[in-house]
Formats: structure tokens, C-alpha cells, sequence
């Protein structure tokens, strides 16, 4: 293969490879979503759905036996078609997180540091102590996609920090095994976790807990779904109307400009 | 290119563009017919070129490539059948012509979130002079709670080519100074970026304006307006040259 199009190739690779992160219509539902279980003690708030597939364990909710002081505003799941159709869609997130083209490499502890929009590797475990803060520069479609080999620990207290723009559903955080949110902490993003996901007492999640093998365990926790069930309401979205509409419109006026002494003319006679 | 016009509403305009450059190429028939016919060989350099193009723009390039190797091969046609006097002639028609090619993907790339963050900016600047309380966060407004994403189909850039053709064909029909016409054009810009401020500042405000066929008349207006607008730039203008002269 000559030279020009291995360019021309590696070019188009390059694009393939920076193509946005999304899931799936029906994960994007969940607020958390397990393998095997999900276990709740306190009074834990999950706004959207919850779920687990192919497991079928779900304690500590209302509206679930053994019933619980959970509550959650959407659905509840527990190993049906549209929770195995969400795991399905996790799975295929996941992938793509983990696929998506590296922009630098991260290792030891986050907190105190700021990223801009790109794709961060570690190549071992993570850890956020303090505030982490991740600035969209005024582009809320930005993503940060944090792909980490191993476990992702945040400290009690620690913070995620959203600014100019970041988007909780356009963060991800690719854990390679287990992820652990500390006491307290007020963590931001999609937590695509391969094994499991554990929210220390009090920590609040802006975002979603998505465990693909193992277990989500809450311990009076918010989670508030972005764009979910019960989640905010997303931004509205103004579109001008369509070009065609408006330069056929703008067509007739300057036309009728052009005319306006024919067409005025008979009223100026009389 | 019929692909591009029915899918991206930036660009449905496109459809309109054909039909302008054919009546003005009628309204333009006694000029052309006049002149002599004088066929030139450059016109198979134009056509060599317009396939190379084509070529690139298969291979990968994109499709703005491809599109202009249209607009280029129909020039070498011109050249080759007519000669340097009818592709004059036929100058303008060719630079209308531009306003029917896809976006360049680099340029709107590269342009298309400064425009969403000088939209967002017009638009809190305007509430804000108007007494009106709004949060800006990036492309984001909060007025009183209620939100305004400014996402990259609002960035203004439909407006723009709009106008911007508006200009032009308005231009051509009402004033045959070459200096006004590209002040129209010119103009076409500050006049777009304003009036899509305007437009996500009335959204934001008025929340019935938000979505659905209030928003669609309301967009629909303040385009009637540019075009206002630049009715009026012309005969200030041309008042601004007339002092001057004298």
C-alpha cells in the first residue's frame, strides 16, 4: 500500500476512532443498573429506572420484596427484557469507551486537577481525592471519557466538578473492575463499571451507577438520572426553521419589493 | 448535493438555488446572447481539473469537493463551448452557485461552537440589557429556572447562508453597484449573528416561543426582519453615498 493512502486510511481511522460515546435509549433510562444485585440500606432516592440482569436480587426498595425505604421514580427491573436489553446496551458502551482513541494518559490521584474535553487512560487504579474538575469550555456536548485498567476509588468528601457546560451524561468513567464512591462524596458521570459499584453513606451521584457483572450497593444515596426518568429536564434544544422556509419567504418579499408600484398602483389611482 | 439539501436544514435552500441562477440567467439572455462565440481549449484544463476534484472527493475528501468539481465542470463546459466572454457573463450565476455546496467540513467544524458561544452571549446580553435575569454556562441559558440549550443547529450558521444569499440576490435585483452589493453581503453577517441572538433570547424568555409553531412563526418573523434590516442598510447607504458625493 503506498504511502498517500495509508494517510488517507489512518485519517479516516482517526475520525472512526473520535466518534461520540452514547447509550443505548433504554440504559439511558437507568439510574442504576446491575449484574447480579442491587442492595440498598437507608433511604436512598434513585431518579429514573433500577435494574438487574441477568441477576435478579434487588433489596432496601419500596415496591420490591422484601420492600424497603428506597424509593425510586422510574421503573423497576429485575432480569426482564428491557433490563437484559439495557445490559445488552452497557455492554456495547462500554466497549466504545474502552475502544475510544487515548488524548493522554492519567495515573495515581485526580483530585485538585482540572481536564478539558478528551479521553483520559490509566493504565492501573484511580483515585479521586479532593475536587476534580472537568471544564467543557462552554461546549455542553463535550465529553470526558475516563479509562481506567483497574478499580476507581473516591475519597470521602471528595467532588467531581462540573463547569462551563459539562454535562453529568457526557462524562464516563470505564472502570476495568470495581468502582467505590466514598462517604459524602458528590460524584458527577456515567460509572460503566465491569464488575461492581459501591456508594459510600450520604454520596451523591449525578449520573448513573451501571455495573455489567457485579453488584451496585447504596447506602442513602441520591442519584439523580440525567435526562432520565424523573431526572431534570434536559436544556431545550431552539433550531431556526429551515432554510428553504425562509429564503422562499425572503424570494416573495424582495419580489413584492420589486413590485410594490404595480401592485400599489391601483390604489394610488383612486 | 440532493441528498445534503434534503437532509440538513441548513442547507434545504439549496433546492431554491438552481432555480434563481436559471431566471437569472433568462433575465441576464439578452447580454449573453449577444456575445460572440469563441469556444477556448482552457476549458478542457477546467474539465481535467473539476475530474480530479470529483476523484478526490470520491476517494475521501468529502462531498464539498465533489460538489465544487460540479460547479467546476459545468465552468470548463462554458469555456469550452462559449469562451471567456460567456463564463463573464455568466460570473454571477456561478458565484450563486457557491450557495448550494455542502458545508466544508473543517470550517464548520471549526466554527460552529464559536458561533453557538457568540449566540448564547448576544442572547444573555440582550435579556440582560432588557432588565431580564438569565445565568449563562457556556452554551446554557437559565432564565428564572427555565433553560435554553443553544446546541449546534442554533448556532446561527442557517441564518447566515440564508441571508447571506438574500444579500446577494437582493443585491443584483435593486442596486447595480458593485460596492453595495458586497456591503449588502457584508452586512448579511453582524445582521444574522443579531437577529439568531434575538431569536434564542425570545425563546429563553418567552417559554411559549420554545418549540412547535409559535417557535417556527417566531424565527420565521425575525428572518422577515433581517431582510427588513437590510432593506433599510441599502437605503442608508446609498443616502451615506449620495452626502459624501456632494
Amino acid at each position: 500500500m503506498n504511502k498517500p493512502t495509508v494517510l488517507l486510511f489512518w485519517a479516516m481511522f482517526s475520525l472512526c476512532l473520535k466518534a461520540q460515546i452514547t447509550l443505548g435509549s433504554t440504559v439511558d433510562t437507568f439510574g442504576v443498573l446491575a449484574g447480579s444485585t442491587v442492595t440498598s440500606s437507608g433511604p436512598t432516592v434513585v431518579l429514573g429506572n433500577l435494574g438487574v440482569s441477568p441477576g435478579t436480587a434487588i433489596t432496601g426498595f419500596t415496591g420490591i420484596a422484601p420492600g424497603g425505604p428506597g424509593l425510586v421514580s422510574g421503573a423497576i427491573h429485575s432480569a426482564d427484557a428491557f433490563a437484559g436489553t439495557a445490559q445488552a446496551q452497557l455492554t456495547t458502551a462500554y466497549n466504545s469507551a474502552a475502544g475510544a482513541a487515548s488524548s493522554a494518559t492519567v495515573a495515581g490521584d485526580l483530585g485538585g486537577l482540572t481536564f478539558t474535553p478528551g479521553v483520559y487512560t490509566s493504565s492501573s487504579s484511580l483515585g479521586i481525592t479532593g475536587t476534580v474538575t472537568l471544564d467543557a469550555l462552554g461546549n455542553s456536548s463535550a465529553q470526558f471519557i475516563f479509562q481506567i485498567s483497574s478499580t476507581l476509588t473516591a475519597a470521602n468528601s471528595s467532588v467531581v466538578s462540573l463547569i462551563n457546560g459539562a454535562q453529568p451524561s457526557n462524562v464516563f468513567w470505564q472502570v476495568g473492575s470495581s468502582a467505590t464512591i466514598g462517604t459524602s462524596a458528590v460524584f458527577s458521570g456515567n460509572i460503566l463499571a465491569f464488575s461492581s459499584i459501591s456508594l459510600g453513606t450520604g454520596a451523591v451521584l449525578q449520573g448513573r451507577a451501571l455495573a455489567r457483572n457485579g453488584a451496585v450497593t447504596l447506602l442513602s444515596n441520591t442519584i439523580n438520572t440525567p435526562a432520565g426518568l424523573g431526572g431534570p429536564p434536559p436544556p431545550l434544544v431552539t433550531p431556526a426553521p429551515s432554510s428553504l422556509i425562509l429564503v422562499t419567504t425572503a424570494l416573495l418579499g424582495i419580489f413584492v419589493y420589486q413590485g410594490r408600484n404595480k401592485l400599489l398602483k391601483p390604489f394610488r389611482t383612486r | 448535493m440532493f441528498e445534503q439539501w434534503r437532509t440538513d436544514e441548513d442547507m434545504s435552500h439549496g433546492f431554491l438555488v438552481p432555480v434563481v441562477i436559471l431566471w437569472v440567467i433568462w433575465r441576464e439572455r439578452t447580454r449573453w446572447r449577444a456575445l460572440p462565440i469563441e469556444p477556448s481549449r482552457w476549458g478542457l484544463a477546467f474539465l481535467a481539473s473539476a475530474a480530479a476534484l470529483h476523484f478526490a472527493g470520491a476517494l475521501g475528501v468529502g462531498l464539498f469537493a465533489g460538489s465544487l468539481a460540479f460547479l467546476l465542470s459545468v465552468a470548463g463546459a462554458v469555456l469550452c463551448l462559449g469562451g471567456f466572454g460567456w463564463l463573464r457573463a455568466l460570473a454571477f450565476p456561478f458565484g450563486l452557485g457557491l450557495f448550494m455546496l455542502p458545508k466544508l467540513a473543517i470550517v464548520y467544524n471549526q466554527g460552529t461552537l464559536p458561533l453557538q458561544m457568540l449566540a448564547s452571549r448576544t442572547a444573555a446580553g440582550i435579556l440582560t440589557t432588557a432588565g431580564i435575569g438569565v445565568i449563562r454556562e457556556g452554551n446554557i441559558l437559565d432564565v428564572g429556572g427555565h433553560r435554553v440549550a443553544v446546541v449546534e443547529a442554533c448556532n446561527g450558521i442557517r441564518y447566515l447562508l440564508s441571508l447571506g444569499f438574500m444579500a446577494v440576490v437582493f443585491g443584483y435585483l435593486v442596486d447595480s453597484k458593485t460596492w453595495m452589493r458586497l456591503a449588502l453581503l457584508v452586512a448579511a453577517v453582524p445582521v444574522a449573528i443579531l437577529a439568531n441572538g434575538v431569536r434564542v433570547a425570545a425563546a429563553g424568555w418567552l417559554p411559549s416561543l420554545e418549540a412547535g409553531f409559535p417557535h417556527a412563526v417566531s424565527g420565521w418573523i425575525i428572518f422577515v426582519l433581517c431582510l427588513a434590516t437590510l432593506m433599510l442598510l441599502r437605503q442608508l447607504f446609498n443616502k451615506m453615498y449620495v452626502h459624501y458625493r456632494s
